[in-house]
């Protein structure tokens, strides 16, 4: 899992890549003035049910929405919420560690790699795996020394995974990848630049399902121009996301990972430690919320948001209306 | 995080193969050459000819500033998505024909801006001289008008030159070459010392460019070697041309 998995969404995940040299650079001070200026957190705030939180995350649909759920189940239960996203982990993450923002919505995987990564290199071995579990360990071992742990993850979604056009898949009567590999023929893939050097990528799925990979364009996870490059028959395969609400509108469908390839990618809670001993409660409503929420359930919430043009305020709310998790 | 800079131009690995520097660099300048010839090509003759005319500029500069105006992405972008395609362009790669239609059109307005209005500026009393001397307008045009435009002229390349070279990185979005792909696969790998590596192998060399194209400007404007020459060899009743 690599760390700008999500970091945008697909439409505006391309255009961002062009100034992400700068952004890089000026990443270590542009983050401080993002996120501190009105920062101050609610670590020191000793009272439960009451205080500031600052959610900070990333700036795009999915996001939006968790963030938004957040928000609204924290201020429901008396908190005075602000909720500052940027475009990219390593912007909020370091101001996480140093209590300027409390509480984040991340991927399990994306996350547990990004910590891995940061504290090991970009050559690191990869510790997250298929086992939500056992990833969720690996996460609050990299996690505890930053002063950060993740709550409870959510049992959605949103894991790399593969899809191909539905008329590909109805021709050659695909439903899994299994299914793609035993069918021998050379696949074109789209998918995330470093794709080949990866064994949840292009390594796995020649290793493990036997799919002849002739070749990957690098047109990035999930992007719109990884899922045109499908639609228009340039690519047989591409990596997208689970909950990605705009494949069935552009024909296109998943292959099953069912020989357990993808790293688990459920939505987790990130909170700053000291935060959360003053704050206790805000792990059990948020744990409350999570236990609930499904990968459909997700990918609806993005559907209105990205196709009926909902804002993600008010399905976040509408949706936790609906499970009677607000009033 | 300089010392991973440094290991990272250090690892030998990092210089070969497809993705290695060497060869994206390769990529780079083929890519940039190309559009920035082309450009030249075609604005250099429209915009000098248009300049001894001395009609039409106004209307010529302000349709090839439009390329100013709007992102060079999303005119590459909208080119992929539309008309041209993304399909393989020989060693320009995937979308190759949509990212040099979209670099030309980045690297026109200063070079038919620049070439205009230096041909313009030159004095016109030098330009009716040459007239009363028997001239024809092509001669006019090769040995006056253009000598003395060089100068705007080289620096309306020079622009483009730089730009391009820049902006030639953004190939890399449409999955195309050059050497953007290091930056791109960098910044997905979570690998900053590759991130600003390829990124300062970009500015490095578009400094190198912009010097070099100095060089050359300084080198061609006929008004500074005459000074030159009159200096150096202090020949009496040399003519100092002015501009």
């Amino acid at each position: 899992m690599s760390l700008f998995r999500r970091p945008l969404t697909s439409r505006r995940r391309v255009a961002t890549a062009a100034v992400v040299a700068p952004l890089l650079l000026l990443g270590a001070c542009a983050g401080d003035d993002a996120l501190s200026s009105d920062g101050g957190g609610g670590g020191d705030t000793a009272s439960a049910g009451g205080g500031t939180v600052v959610i900070g995350g990333q700036n795009y649909s999915e996001m939006q929405i968790m963030s938004s759920m957040y928000q609204a189940l924290l201020e429901d239960a008396g908190y005075d919420v602000t909720l500052k996203l940027v475009e990219s982990r390593d912007v909020y993450e370091p101001e996480m560690e140093k209590g300027n923002v409390d509480l984040s919505a991340d991927y399990l995987s994306s996350m547990t790699e990004y910590l891995n990564k940061a504290e090991n290199g970009p050559d690191a071995k990869v510790v997250a795996s298929n086992d939500a579990d056992a990833t969720v360990e690996e996460l609050q071992k990299l996690a505890a020394p930053r002063g950060i742990e993740p709550l409870e993850p959510a049992q959605a979604q949103d894991a790399n995974a593969f899809a191909v056009t539905e008329e590909f898949a109805r021709k050659n009567n695909l439903t899994s990848l299994s299914d793609l590999g035993k069918l021998g023929s050379p696949i074109k893939l789209a998918a995330a630049e470093d794709c080949s050097q990866r064994t949840d990528c292009e390594i796995g799925l020649e290793k493990t399902y036997g799919i002849d990979i002739s070749k990957v364009e690098p047109l990035g996870f999930g992007t719109q121009g990884t899922k045109d490059a499908l639609a228009k028959g340039e690519v047989q395969l591409g990596q997208v996301g689970t909950s990605d609400a705009t494949l069935e509108d552009l024909g296109l469908v998943l292959l099953e990972d069912d020989k357990e390839l993808q790293n688990a990618e459920n939505l987790v809670p990130m909170v700053n430690s000291d935060f959360l001993k003053a704050n206790r409660d805000v792990a059990t409503v948020l744990n409350e919320m999570s236990a609930g929420l499904s990968t459909d359930d997700l990918a609806t919430m993005i559907g209105k948001v990205d196709g009926n043009r909902e804002l993600p305020e008010d399905v976040a709310r509408a949706y936790l209306q609906d499970k009677g998790l607000i009033s | 995080m300089l010392t991973d800079v440094l290991a990272w131009f250090a690892d030998p690995a990092n210089w070969q193969g497809e993705g290695g520097i060497l060869n994206r660099l390769l990529e780079h300048v083929l890519l940039s050459v190309t559009a920035t010839a082309a450009a030249a090509l075609v604005g250099l003759p429209l915009a000098i000819w248009l300049g001894h005319l001395g009609r039409g500029g106004t209307l010529a500069i302000n349709i090839s500033n439009i390329g100013r105006a709007i992102p060079t992405f999303a005119v590459l972008l909208v080119l992929a998505l539309g008309p041209i395609g993304t399909s393989y362009l020989g060693p320009y790669g995937r979308a190759g024909l949509a990212t040099l239609v979209a670099l030309v059109l980045f690297a026109l307005p200063p070079i038919i801006t620049n070439a205009y209005v230096g041909m313009r500026e030159v004095d016109r009393d030098l330009v009716e001289s040459a007239r009363g001397m028997g001239m024809t307008g092509v001669q006019v045009l090769r040995e006056v008008e253009i000598p003395l435009a060089l100068p705007l002229i080289m620096s309306g390349l020079r622009l483009a030159v730089v730009q391009v070279w820049a902006t030639a990185t953004i190939a890399a979005l449409v999955a195309g070459p050059g050497l953007g792909r290091i930056v791109t696969l960098g910044f997905v790998r979570q690998d900053l010392a590759q991130v600003v590596g390829g990124a300062l192998v970009i500015a490095v060399i578009a400094l190198a460019l912009e010097v070099l194209m100095v060089t050359l400007q300084r080198r061609l404007d006929p008004v500074a070697r005459a000074k030159r020459q009159a200096a150096g060899t202090s020949v009496l009743g040399s003519v100092e041309l002015r501009s």
